[in-house]
């Protein structure tokens, strides 16, 4: 059993009483920002990805993979207590959940919650650690031709899967993969976009715009609508969950954990698009569905379960392929490559004990996370009373620091500030910055593919349609694009995203 | 659909388009002098064109439409969060290089708390002194981050 040896080693790796305690950190920390409304996980990963640097690569990862999957936690905890979901994906949560709150059974909601997510945590881990290997061997066979197709797949497909106009989300990703390309031309040596300046030769680091774009202009955003303050939190009990519960959610759970793990791989998809769409699987199949939004816990295990597998599950295309199917993997893409990792299929062979000990971490995470908070829901309640006039400057503390400790220069924290006016203009003009990440993040390799594949060919484009898996994509791609016209679609997508406006 | 006296088309998207033309035209300009190559062989300004042509269209395609639609209004912009954390960032950095890590955090969470008016100034200074030292403990002397201390 080969598998069993390397979950072993991943196991053995994830053990150390260092790994552990940052999976611990990153758990806690994560659970944290999930709690407090106006710090999203995005923001947070990238104020801290400049302080991983100073730590081991594996130890990093698993503390920004422990943020990632802990915000997730952390605000299905505030949507069923206070009806204030703390990120997107747990605002389906907040529908029943507090609704259960408010019926005395919000210790029986959490509980659920809980135990539904750590489940479909145990799946999703599973299923990274049964695909991974699978997919990275298929992964080896692309060259740079399938390459381009995915991305051009991916990227597209990002946008449809998010909310917004996707027109806009289109923008902004053309937008990232300008930006990505400033700074020196790999292959010619010469310098592009950079009015001049030698500070951007190398280009533009990615922690300067997802700390602008998301760190600042997302502080200037939450201080316009101030007076959030006073926030009536339901009474806590202390009610493990009935067997009457119990009876009703596992299935919701399951139904759940597969929706998520499913919806995790896709590009775009993720915990929130996993949350929505179990909830309203759950009223479909349910043989009360006019009861839900008054406390059905089902409404609660699974939207759960499914936000918890998502995120889990959307490791596998970033580990397997390299490619991040989101803005939160674009992030964690970051994250490896400041260690010198790049993730793809390669990162198996060489160095398994990163994808093992990731993927065992997540499990220990997930314990952690159902151990150490249940007892702790109290305090994170209590934190929810914190004005975010105290909050802020710590945040901008946090953030000038770690722009500035990456080189040492004015110019970056400079830049930076400029990245979150232009982020504040974006949000003025309703558009999601998000895909601008992923196209940063993913434009020199689009570009970098491309021109080999070209030079392969020389210039012939015709190798995109005679490669199978390259014609399939690209394919995929023109039907999503097909459908995106149609306004029948476009009409059922507006109504998928509907409740997320309300 | 409109208020009576407001102006029609859809601003939030025009402000979209604006800045999609605007970014796309600009980096059609940076990129003029880059070679632009051959499909076999491409150049430095091949990408940068292609891109800035399709988020020139993009803006196109998002702004035209806009144009007719009944008026949507840009949320109002406050000035004040907006400049004075803009001011405060600029700050720490001029005063991290030149003043050492404790003026600039003062600095930084002090100006920094001007941009919401409800702050009173103890609480204010409360922040500003124990932020500055978690940060100094934390990042300069836990993490290694190469900041001086104090104005050198």
């Amino acid at each position: 059993m080969e598998f069993l040896d390397l979950l072993m080693l991943g196991f053995g790796e994830a053990m150390t009483p260092a790994n552990l305690g940052f999976c611990l950190i990153g758990a806690l920390l994560g659970t944290l920002i999930g709690v407090l409304p106006g710090i999203g996980p995005t923001a947070t990963i990238a104020v801290l990805l400049p302080i991983t640097f100073f730590l081991p690569p594996l130890a990093g990862i698993i503390m920004l993979a422990g943020i990632y999957y802990g915000a997730q936690y952390g605000g299905s905890t505030t949507a069923v207590l206070v009806n204030l979901p703390g990120e997107a994906s747990s605002v389906v949560t907040a529908l029943d959940g507090y609704q259960m709150a408010r019926q005395g059974r919000a210790g029986a909601a959490l509980a659920v919650a809980a135990l539904g997510s750590f489940f479909a945590g145990t799946v999703a881990t599973f299923a990274i650690a049964l695909a991974g290997p699978t997919l990275s061997g298929f992964a080896l066979s692309f060259g740079p031709a399938e390459y381009v197709s995915l991305m051009l797949f991916g990227l597209l497909a990002a946008t449809i899967l998010a909310s917004g106009l996707v027109l806009k989300a289109i923008g902004m990703i053309l937008f990232g993969l300008l930006l990505g390309m400033v700074g020196t031309d790999a292959e010619t040596g010469a310098e592009r976009l950079t009015f001049g300046a030698l500070e951007l030769f190398d280009g533009i680091d990615f922690i300067v715009i997802a700390i602008g774009v998301f760190g600042f202009a997302e502080i200037i955003t939450n201080l316009e609508r101030s007076g959030s303050e006073g926030v009536s939190v339901a009474p806590l009990t202390r009610l493990w969950p009935t067997r009457e519960d119990f009876r009703a959610s596992w299935r919701a759970v399951l139904r759940g954990t597969g929706i998520g793990t499913f919806l995790g791989l896709l590009p775009g998809g993720g915990a929130t698009l996993a949350s929505f769409s179990a909830y309203s699987l759950e009223k479909k199949v349910s043989r009360h569905p006019q009861k839900f939004g008054t406390g059905v816990v089902e409404g609660v295990a699974a939207p759960e379960a499914a936000n918890n597998a998502a995120a889990q599950s959307s490791f596998i295309p970033l580990l397997t392929l390299g490619i991040p199917s989101n803005n939160m993997m674009a992030m964690m893409l970051s994250a490896f490559m400041i260690h010198g990792i790049t993730p793809g299929p390669s990162v198996l062979t060489n160095q398994p004990e990163i994808f093992w000990g990731l993927v065992a971490s997540m499990w220990i995470g997930n314990l952690l996370l159902v151990v150490i908070n249940l007892p702790l829901i109290g305090l994170w309640v209590r934190l929810l009373t914190v004005p975010y006039r105290l909050l802020y400057p710590a945040i901008l503390l946090f953030c000038c620091i770690g722009v500035y400790s990456m080189n040492n220069r004015i110019f970056d924290v400079v830049l930076a500030a400029g990245f979150g006016l232009l982020g504040y203009a974006f949000r003025k003009a309703k558009c999601e910055p998000g895909p601008l990440l992923l196209g940063f993040v993913l434009g020199p390799l689009l570009e970098a593919n491309l021109r080999r594949t070209m030079l392969i060919t020389q210039g012939d484009p015709s190798i995109f349609v005679e490669r199978p898996i390259s014609l399939t994509m690209l394919v995929a791609t023109v039907i999503l694009l097909t459908l995106m016209i149609l306004p029948s679609f476009r009409k059922t997508r507006e109504e998928a995203f509907q409740e997320e406006e309300a | 659909m409109a208020a009576p006296g407001s102006q029609k088309g859809d601003h939030p998207d025009l402000l979209t388009a604006g800045l999609f033309i605007g970014i796309g035209l600009l980096g059609l300009v940076m990129s003029r002098h880059l070679d632009f190559g051959s499909l076999a062989r491409m150049g430095p300004g091949f990408m940068p064109r292609i891109v800035c042509l399709l988020l020139v269209a993009v803006g196109l395609l998002v702004g035209i439409p806009a144009l007719r639609r009944p008026g949507v209004a840009i949320e109002a912009v406050r000035a004040r969060p907006l400049i004075v954390i803009t001011v405060a960032i600029v700050g720490f950095a001029f005063a991290v290089t030149h003043l050492g890590f404790v003026v600039a955090s003062l600095w930084l969470v002090i100006a920094g708390s001007l941009a919401d008016p409800g702050g009173r100034w103890r609480t204010v200074l409360l922040l500003a002194a124990g932020l500055t030292a978690f940060g100094a403990l934390v990042f300069v002397k836990a993490l290694g981050v190469q900041v001086p201390l104090w104005p050198v």
